[in-house]
Formats: structure tokens, C-alpha cells, sequence
């Protein structure tokens, strides 16, 4: 099954020499989450006897105990009780929630010792690919069950809470925390993520005006949908390009600083689980992951009834929140360190990926399986995404920062969400008139 | 009528013409050499003067010479028998769409030599007057077409071909200038001053300013009811002379106060012969041209403007589209060339100032002329360009200034901008308006309030 070798050979730490060779790219979403983990003490576990079991609960204790956010865990098999014994729904969806973020956290850990076998550069695009997996996940989900609406809302509101949220935590704290000393960065990062951005949020407006300004919303429907598709075309050759950008030609302006003298032990380089047992986990982790997300998907609607929350304020503020949380946390601890260079690349990067992979990817996907699902995010949220997206490339533009900025972009943040939080909006689905169940 | 002593000089190569010709330019800044013209210069080839000298009579010989230079001077030449069969096209009677096409293509040559005759003019001239001419014919063709357009009354020809020309000279011309210039010097640093940027991001922005004003002016009116037709046509019209105001002063910036931010980089031994510093053909034979050359354009814009909505009808593309990507293509392409040429040799700070300067001369020049001539031939022309368009104009120029803003290049800011055109294109691609009916009514969109 797994390659039971590995875990020996690295407790006794043979194996050191032969990975430093495979130059694995420590990019800022691995070394944020990294700090999350936390060294496993197999010293109990090598009290078990028989080998196969003790290895198999050492890659256990890797896996599940791994990490400070494993107190969420038991969320995971009482979502699935509470499903099946038909508890209220709400506590369904609360539940389900709960039990995200851990599986968030390992599915970027399990990415991680991968990438260690596959090399730099797959492991570069992996995480690429599977970094926002429960943004991906969690939209293919509502798309599949025909809410296109929260689909939208809670991609608009990943990207909202990665610049806002994220950012204005860690340059915040980072700030109060290094009042006397100077914070840099390097500002050529920042400049391509905002370009991008910027394109992403010409693709959004362009749809909008384009219904606008149009005639009647039956004339303008099937251009808009047209100009959608194409313009998600555009948007993935622009995230192609950045890949390239990013992983081959101008690597050096990515690269995570090398620390030596770093807190846990994690920062050395080898994987602490074999390839073999990292893929199946990664597997089966993704199907709880899905499982969890179709019940959110499912139980949204009766959530936002019973707490009197509009859908939208969930799906924009609540479900970024905790799909974020890992990535969060990792992002102030390397600010309250100095190291913005990751922050950023933590923030600037899923945000980044979310407008121009995972949105881009839905359109294709709904086009697919024959959803209009179109680019038009509405006047109110595509004017919250443009404002946000400039202010983060006005702040972001000069290299240095301070908590000021971190405060801004923090109440920034908040005025948004009270503004969906006094929204209440009925579900409009647009042209495709199907209520999900 | 033409200075036959001067070509026959520099048939020989001798060095009194050369002398004579420093001289007469202006030896404070020497000729201007702005972006436009350098760029430009790379369309040229140099003309083989051998074949002609073998010719008997010397005025026959030197008038073939001039035809020479100025006709079989650049590489765009083969494009030049659209120009009789467009005219042929029009008088036989062919399919519209055809003299459609044809004067397109007979477009490109044209505005080319059109610039080149004004580099040769400016020799003579010095270096201020010089630098005017190019600044008000670097861009004559768009303004001619605008101006056939306004006087047959296609207001929404005329509005979409400026505001396209100045979306393809910021998005496209920038952006592949970039993107080829970043892919072929990868492992080079790119660099560019960054203050010629600045300025005409500042004067795009007041541009930006003055169109959105009346816009938001009729959104904000809707509700009451109220027409507010003239008022809005007074704003324009006041905006417009704001707008010629804040040209004037860039005018005066670039020509006169700040010179070295806007000088071309000079480079020793680097291209072809078009560098030595001489006109190659007289003053006054490069005026005749200039003037017959542009009333050929003026004739082949006329077919332009007079055909533009059969070609729509019959290729079944919008002439929204029309107006905003394909016209502005063709005119622009001999620059767009030029300013990919220079980006190759990480000579940025000319394909900036060729792809900057003629958005800005476009946007404060040629537009409010446009709104000033409608002004005094009673036409109802505003600078209100519907929402979507203005829409397009201000990201794309957020986009640009922000692109720009920190000095130097690579290629992912050139995929961003050619990808944020083709975006553009899309969506006028789908845009299908309909033509409008009535001719005074310059309003196309039917707002639903």
C-alpha cells in the first residue's frame, strides 16, 4: 500500500541528503501553511509492536493530528450523523462548515509532501490547481444543483475576502507588531497580480455594461452569455501565461526568502508521508471534502431562513471565511514575522487564482453541461470588486507598508459586509428559472 | 517648380547639400526626431538611385527620382494599387462592400507616406513648426475620417472609429509592442522613463473626465424627465475647449519647456542610413505631395464612410464593430509596426511615445476638434459616448496607467493588454445595435430607465 519504508527511514533521518536534490519550490502557499503544523511525536507510537500497524498510525498521526485546526475534526463525522438522522438543517450546514476548514488545511498539506516527489514544476502547478479545491468544489456543487447565484456570490466573495480581509489582517498586525522596524516587499509580485486582476475585472464589467446599456433583458441575453464564454477564454489563456510567468520564466520574483532559523521543524525539507499514502489521502479527503460541500450546497436555503441571514451574506462573507481560514492564519503569522513577501503571495495568489481559474472555470463547465451561467456578477457586487481590486492596487503599489493600510483595507472589508448583511434580495437565477431542491 | 538643384546634389552624395541642409535645420535641437517619426522610419527602405540616373534628361530623372522616394519608399508600397482600383471599384459600380475594403487598404500606404512627407516638410521648417506638423497630421487619417463622417451626419461612425483608434493605440499597439518586446529580451531588464507615461496618463484621465461628465449628466436627469439634449451639447462644447486648452499646454510642454523627457534616445551606430540628418526630397515637392496625398485620403475616407454600413450588412458584422476594431487596425498599422520594431531592441521609451502620444493626440485633439467643427456646422455632435463604450475607455485607460506606472516591462503586462482587447473586441463582436433611422438623433441606445 504505502511506502511503508519512508517514515522509518526519515525517523532516523537517513534520507535528508537525497531530498535537498529535489528542488521542490517552497512557494508562499506552502510555507504559510506550514506554519500550521506541528511536529508529530511518534515517540507513543513507537510503543505499538507490530510494524504495519505502527506505520500505519504514524501516517495517521501525520495526517489527521497534523495540525493545530484538528480539534474541528469530530465536525466532520457529526455533519454526516446529523444528515443522516435528519437533525435540522442548519445544524447540517454549521456543521458542515466546521468540518471544511480542517480538510481545507490537509488537502494544502497532502499537496505539499506530494509536490515533493513530482518536483518544482508540477508541484508548482498542483498547487496551483488544488489550492482553492473547496472554492472549486463548493461552486461546482451549487452549479450542478442549479443556484447559480451562489455560485457567484461565493466566488466574488473568496476573491473579496483574500484582498480584504486576509491582506488587511496581516498588514494589520503585521504593522502593530513591527512598529519600529520597516516592512518590505517586493512590488514587482503585487504589480502582476493586480494587472490581472484589473483584466478580471474588465471580463466582469464588460457583461454588465453590456446589459446595461442594452435594449431589454431577453435581446441581451444570449450576447452576454456569448461575450461570457469568451471572455473566460481570455481569462484562462491570462492564467496559462501567469503559470508560465510565474513557474518558468520569472521564478525569482516568487520564490519564498529562505529562513534557517525557523520555528518548527517543518521547514526541513523532506515529506513525512510517502507519495503512494499522500495520493490516497488526497483522494479520500477530496471525497469528504465534496461530500461536506454538497451538503452546504443543500442545506443553504433553510440555514439563512431559520438565522434570518439573506443567502447572499452567507455565501459572500460566511463561506469565504471558513474555505479561507488556514490560508489566514498562516498569512498574519508570516506577517507578524516581517516575511510580507509571503503574506502577499498567500492573499494576492488565491485571489488571483479564484478570478482568473476557478470563475473562468465554471463558465466553461456550466457552458458545458448547458448552464447560462454568464460573467454578469451584478451592479452592486462588481462595484464592490472594483473598488476593492483598486484600492488593493493603490496600496500595494510603492513596496512599503504600515497598519494603517492593514486598517483600511480591514474596514473596507467590514462596510461590504454590512452591506450584504442589510441586502435582502430573493434568489434571482436569472434566465434559468430551476429552484434547486 | 521643384528645387531641381537639390536632388541632383544628392544623387552625387556630395557634401555640399549636406552642409546647406544642417544649416537650414535649426542647429538648438537639431530635428525633432520624436518617436513618430523614428518609428516610421523603419517602414522605409532606401531608395536605389542607380537605376534612375541612367535616364537622359535631368528633369525627367530627378522627377522620377522624387516619385521614387516617396511612392516606392516604403514597404507598405505593394498596398498602393488599392487606391486606383478602389476608385475604379466605385466608378464601375462594383459591390460597395468591395470599395469598402479596397479603401481600406488603400488607407495604410497612404497614411504612412502622409507621415513621412510631414518628417521630410519638418527638415525644413525646424524643429517647432516641425514638431506641430507632426503632432496634427500624425494622426490624419482618423481625423479625416471623422470628419467625412461628421459631415454625412454618421455621428455613431464617427464617435466609435476615435474612441476605437484610441483603445487600439493603448491596448493593442502597447500591448504586443510589449509582449514582443518582453518575449525577445527575456533575460534582459526593460526599462523606461516612466514621466512620459505619467503625462499622458494625466491627460487621458482629464479625457476620461470630460466624457463621462455628460453621461452621468443624462443618467443623472433620467429620472426628472427633463430633455436635457442642450445641455449636454452645451457641456460638450465646453469641455471640448477645455480639452483644446489642455492640448496646447501639452503641445507647449513637449516642444518647448520639457524637451528632454520626450527626446528620442540617440543611437551611434545602430540602423540604416535613415538616421543622417537630411531630407531626401525638396520642400516644395514634398508639400505638393502632402497635399495630393491627403485629398486621396480624403476621397478613399469619403468611400469609407459612405459604404460602411453595406459592408456591415453584408459581412453580417456589426458596424459598431467595424468602426471601433477594423478601422482603426488599418489605420494604424504602419505606427503599430514601427513601435513593435523598436520594442524588439528594448527601445521602449519609443514604443511608448508612438503608442501613448497618438492615443493622447487622438483623445484631446482630434475629438474635441470633432465636437468644435459639428459646433460650427450646426450638427449636434456631444462627447456623450453611451455607457458601454465609456465604460471600455475608462478601464482601459485604468488599466494602461496603472501597467505603466512603475518603469519597467515584461511580457505578462503585454499578454494582459492584447488580452484585454481581445475582451473588447468580443464584446463588440456581439454587440449587434441597430442602425440608427433617424439621422439627427445622436442617442443610439434604447435605455430601458
Amino acid at each position: 500500500m504505502a511506502s511503508l519504508q519512508e517514515p522509518w527511514l526519515l525517523e532516523t533521518g537517513n534520507l535528508k541528503g537525497c531530498s535537498k536534490e529535489i528542488r521542490h519550490g517552497r512557494t508562499a502557499h506552502n510555507m504559510s501553511s506550514s506554519s500550521l503544523r506541528k511536529k508529530s511525536d511518534l515517540t507513543l507510537v513507537s510503543k505499538v509492536r507490530f510494524v504495519m500497524l505502527r506505520q500505519f498510525l504514524t501516517n495517521l498521526q501525520e495526517v489527521i493530528l497534523g495540525t493545530k485546526l484538528s480539534v474541528l475534526f469530530p465536525a466532520v463525522p457529526l455533519a454526516i450523523v446529523a444528515q443522516c438522522y435528519g437533525f435540522g438543517r442548519p445544524w447540517v450546514f454549521a456543521l458542515s462548515l466546521l468540518g471544511l476548514t480542517p480538510l481545507a488545511e490537509r488537502i494544502s498539506f497532502l499537496t505539499e509532501q506530494i509536490a515533493y516527489y513530482t518536483g518544482p514544476t508540477v508541484g508548482g502547478l498542483l498547487n496551483a490547481t488544488c489550492g482553492n479545491a473547496t472554492e472549486l468544489i463548493i461552486a461546482i456543487f451549487a452549479l450542478s444543483q442549479h443556484k447559480i447565484d451562489v455560485v457567484k456570490y461565493s466566488l466574488l466573495g473568496s476573491v473579496l475576502s483574500n484582498l480584504l480581509l486576509v491582506l488587511g489582517t496581516s498588514l494589520f498586525c503585521g504593522g502593530i507588531a513591527n512598529l519600529r522596524r520597516e516592512q518590505k516587499y517586493d512590488r514587482r509580485q503585487a504589480d502582476v497580480n493586480s494587472l490581472l486582476l484589473l483584466l478580471a475585472l474588465l471580463c466582469h464589467s464588460l457583461p454588465l455594461l453590456f446589459r446595461m446599456s442594452g435594449a431589454s433583458a431577453a435581446l441581451t441575453a444570449d450576447p452576454t452569455l456569448q461575450l461570457s464564454r469568451a471572455s473566460s477564454i481570455v481569462m484562462l489563456i491570462a492564467y496559462v501565461s501567469y503559470l508560465v510567468f510565474q513557474l518558468f520564466t520569472h521564478r525569482q520574483l516568487f520564490e519564498a526568502q529562505e529562513e534557517s532559523e525557523d520555528d518548527d521543524g517543518v521547514s526541513e525539507e523532506e515529506p513525512v508521508i510517502g507519495f503512494w499514502s499522500g495520493f490516497i489521502w488526497l483522494v479520500g479527503m477530496t471525497a469528504v471534502i465534496a461530500l461536506l460541500s454538497e451538503y452546504v450546497v443543500g442545506t443553504i436555503e433553510d440555514a439563512s431562513n431559520s438565522w434570518g441571514i439573506s443567502v447572499s451574506f452567507i455565501s459572500i462573507i460566511l463561506l469565504p471565511i471558513v474555505g479561507n481560514a488556514a490560508e489566514h492564519a498562516g498569512a498574519i503569522i508570516f506577517a507578524f514575522k516581517n516575511k510580507l513577501d509571503i503574506s502577499l503571495g498567500v492573499a494576492l495568489g488565491s485571489a488571483t487564482q479564484i478570478s482568473m481559474f476557478v470563475v473562468p472555470l465554471c463558465i466553461v463547465v456550466a457552458w458545458i453541461m448547458g448552464i447560462k451561467m454568464d460573467l454578469n456578477f451584478n451592479l452592486l457586487e462588481t462595484g464592490s470588486l472594483a473598488l476593492s481590486i483598486i484600492a488593493v492596487a493603490f496600496t500595494l503599489q510603492d513596496g512599503t507598508s504600515h497598519y494603517l493600510k492593514g486598517l483600511v483595507l480591514l474596514l473596507l472589508y467590514i462596510v461590504i459586509g454590512a452591506c450584504f448583511f442589510v441586502l435582502k434580495t430573493p434568489l434571482s437565477n436569472g434566465i434559468d428559472t430551476v429552484i434547486g431542491a | 517648380m521643384e528645387s531641381a538643384g537639390e536632388l541632383s546634389y544628392m544623387e552625387n552624395g556630395e557634401s555640399n547639400k549636406r552642409l546647406m541642409g544642417k544649416e537650414t535645420c535649426n542647429n538648438n535641437g537639431g530635428v525633432i526626431r520624436t518617436a513618430h517619426n523614428r518609428s516610421n522610419s523603419f517602414m522605409r527602405k532606401k531608395s536605389d538611385p542607380i537605376l534612375v540616373s541612367t535616364i537622359r534628361f535631368q528633369m525627367l530623372r530627378q522627377f522620377l527620382t522624387n516619385l521614387q522616394q516617396v511612392i516606392f519608399g516604403t514597404k507598405l508600397a505593394v498596398l498602393f494599387p488599392a487606391i486606383p482600383l478602389a476608385i475604379a471599384a466605385d466608378y464601375y459600380k462594383f459591390g460597395r462592400p468591395w470599395i469598402f475594403a479596397l479603401s481600406l487598404l488603400g488607407l495604410t500606404p497612404l497614411a504612412e507616406r502622409v507621415s513621412f512627407l510631414t518628417e521630410q516638410i519638418a527638415y525644413y521648417t525646424g524643429p517647432t513648426v516641425g514638431g506641430l506638423l507632426n503632432a496634427t497630421c500624425g494622426n490624419a487619417t482618423e481625423l479625416i475620417i471623422a470628419l467625412f463622417a461628421l459631415y454625412q451626419n454618421k455621428i455613431h461612425v464617427l464617435k466609435y472609429s476615435l474612441m476605437g483608434s484610441v483603445l487600439s493605440n493603448l491596448l493593442l499597439v502597447l500591448g504586443t509592442s510589449l509582449l514582443c518586446g518582453g518575449l525577445a529580451n527575456l533575460k534582459k531588464e526593460q526599462r523606461y522613463d516612466r514621466k512620459q507615461a505619467d503625462v499622458n496618463s494625466g491627460l487621458l484621465l482629464l479625457g476620461l473626465l470630460c466624457h463621462m461628465l455628460p453621461l452621468m449628466f443624462r443618467y443623472a436627469a433620467q429620472p426628472s424627465g427633463i430633455s436635457i439634449a442642450e445641455s449636454t451639447l452645451e457641456l460638450s462644447r465646453a469641455s471640448s475647449v477645455v480639452m483644446l486648452v489642455a492640448y496646447i499646454g501639452y503641445i507647449i510642454f513637449q516642444l518647448k519647456t520639457h524637451r528632454q523627457i520626450f527626446d528620442a534616445q540617440g543611437d551611434g551606430g545602430e540602423d540604416e542610413d535613415e538616421d543622417e540628418e537630411k531630407a531626401v526630397i525638396g520642400f516644395w515637392s514634398g508639400f505638393s505631395w502632402l497635399v495630393g496625398m491627403t485629398l486621396i485620403i480624403a476621397l478613399l475616407s469619403e468611400y469609407v464612410v459612405g459604404t460602411v454600413e453595406a459592408a456591415s450588412e453584408t459581412w453580417g458584422i456589426s458596424i459598431s464593430f467595424i468602426s471601433i476594431i477594423l478601422i482603426p487596425i488599418v489605420g494604424n498599422a504602419a505606427e503599430h509596426a514601427g513601435a513593435i520594431i523598436f520594442a524588439f531592441k528594448n527601445k521602449l521609451d519609443i514604443s511608448l511615445g508612438v503608442a501613448l502620444g497618438s492615443a493622447t493626440q487622438i483623445s484631446m485633439f482630434a475629438v474635441p476638434l470633432c465636437v468644435v467643427v459639428g459646433w460650427i456646422m450646426r450638427i449636434p455632435m456631444d462627447l456623450d459616448f453611451s455607457l458601454l463604450e465609456t465604460g471600455c475607455l475608462a478601464l482601459t485607460i485604468l488599466v494602461v496607467a496603472f501597467t505603466l506606472q512603475d518603469g519597467t516591462s515584461h511580457y505578462m503586462k503585454g499578454v494582459v493588454l492584447c488580452l484585454c482587447y481581445i475582451a473588447i473586441s468580443a464584446c463588440f463582436f456581439v454587440h449587434k445595435i441597430p442602425a440608427p433611422l433617424d439621422q439627427t438623433n445622436v442617442n443610439l441606445e434604447l435605455n430601458s430607465a
